[in-house]
């Protein structure tokens, strides 16, 4: 009886830390985070090279053969290649497909169309097979 | 003694908690950092729909110039708004200082912006002498 009474004593000083409350608001944090993290989509990048026209009109002839004019007329957007008025982007990679891609492109863009649309002409000239694009900023 | 062999027997399930609570805290804390990472890092702006490059560049970006939908320039946190002056001293400090070269600048341009301001700023990239740019996309 005596060994016992000494067990039931140490049963009573031991001592239990409730954890079920922790754990509550541990979990309320988690799901909290889980809800308000905005996952950012991953961006992809176009590099196309760079040149800025000094008003020179020998730049221009000497670029002519492959150049993609991004311009506004009257409220539509559209692309010239040489006089060919092209509206979709479908076209105009169908164009591309046909030019020779050695030389390259230049993608002169207006002030005055939208980035998406620039970018578009950009874009349809890397998945025409055009190594070298070349961007340059024009005044309208 | 045979109350006391009884009592033996008994067996009380013990869950072990202390792992659990590793990993709750572990996501936690991982959730935390993410989201401060998210809100110092983007600024919100709705990238052109482009596939991008093929081989995207895998350098970081050391300066992230990003132009919004009604052509204001925002460098660095989203309240930094800067004129076309500040970005042109900008780039210049940036090029002399850390003789940084094209691919350590990337540009997020929103899709809706006008040209004429993507324009500017790849105007000023070019005057001092960044021959190509990054322009950011999003994977349609």
């Amino acid at each position: 009886m005596l060994f016992n009474k000494k067990k039931s004593r140490r049963n009573i000083n031991k001592g239990v830390v409730n954890m079920s409350s922790m754990i509550d608001v541990t979990f309320l944090l988690l799901i909290y985070f889980l809800v308000t993290t905005v996952l950012t989509p991953p961006e992809d990048e176009l590099n196309p090279a760079l040149e800025v026209q000094e008003g020179a009109s020998q730049v221009s002839d000497e670029l002519e053969p492959q150049v993609i004019d991004v311009v506004k007329r009257g409220n539509d957007e559209i692309y010239l290649i040489g006089s060919q008025s092209i509206t979709s982007r479908e076209t105009l990679y169908e164009v591309l497909s046909k030019l020779p891609h050695e030389p390259g492109v230049i993608v002169k863009v207006d002030g005055t169309t939208s980035v998406s649309f620039a970018l578009a002409a950009i874009q349809e000239a890397r998945n025409a097979g055009f190594e070298k694009v070349t961007y340059v900023p024009t005044n309208p | 003694m045979p109350f006391r062999s009884k009592t033996s027997r008994i067996i009380i399930p013990v869950v072990e908690m202390t792992p659990m609570i590793d990993i709750i805290f572990l996501l936690i804390i991982f959730f935390m950092v993410a989201a401060q990472f998210a809100q110092q890092a983007t600024i919100d702006l709705d990238l052109p729909n482009e596939a991008g490059e093929k081989t995207p560049i895998e350098t970081p970006s050391a300066l992230i110039i990003n132009l919004t939908a009604d052509g204001d320039i925002i460098v660095d946190s989203p309240d930094n708004l800067i004129t076309i002056e500040d970005l042109d001293s900008r780039i210049q400090s940036f090029v002399e200082t850390e003789s940084a070269t094209w691919d350590l600048i990337s540009l997020r341009a929103d899709e809706n912006a006008e040209s004429a301001a993507l324009n500017e700023v790849l105007r000023i990239l070019n005057k001092h002498g960044l021959s190509a740019t990054r322009i950011a996309t999003e994977s349609p």
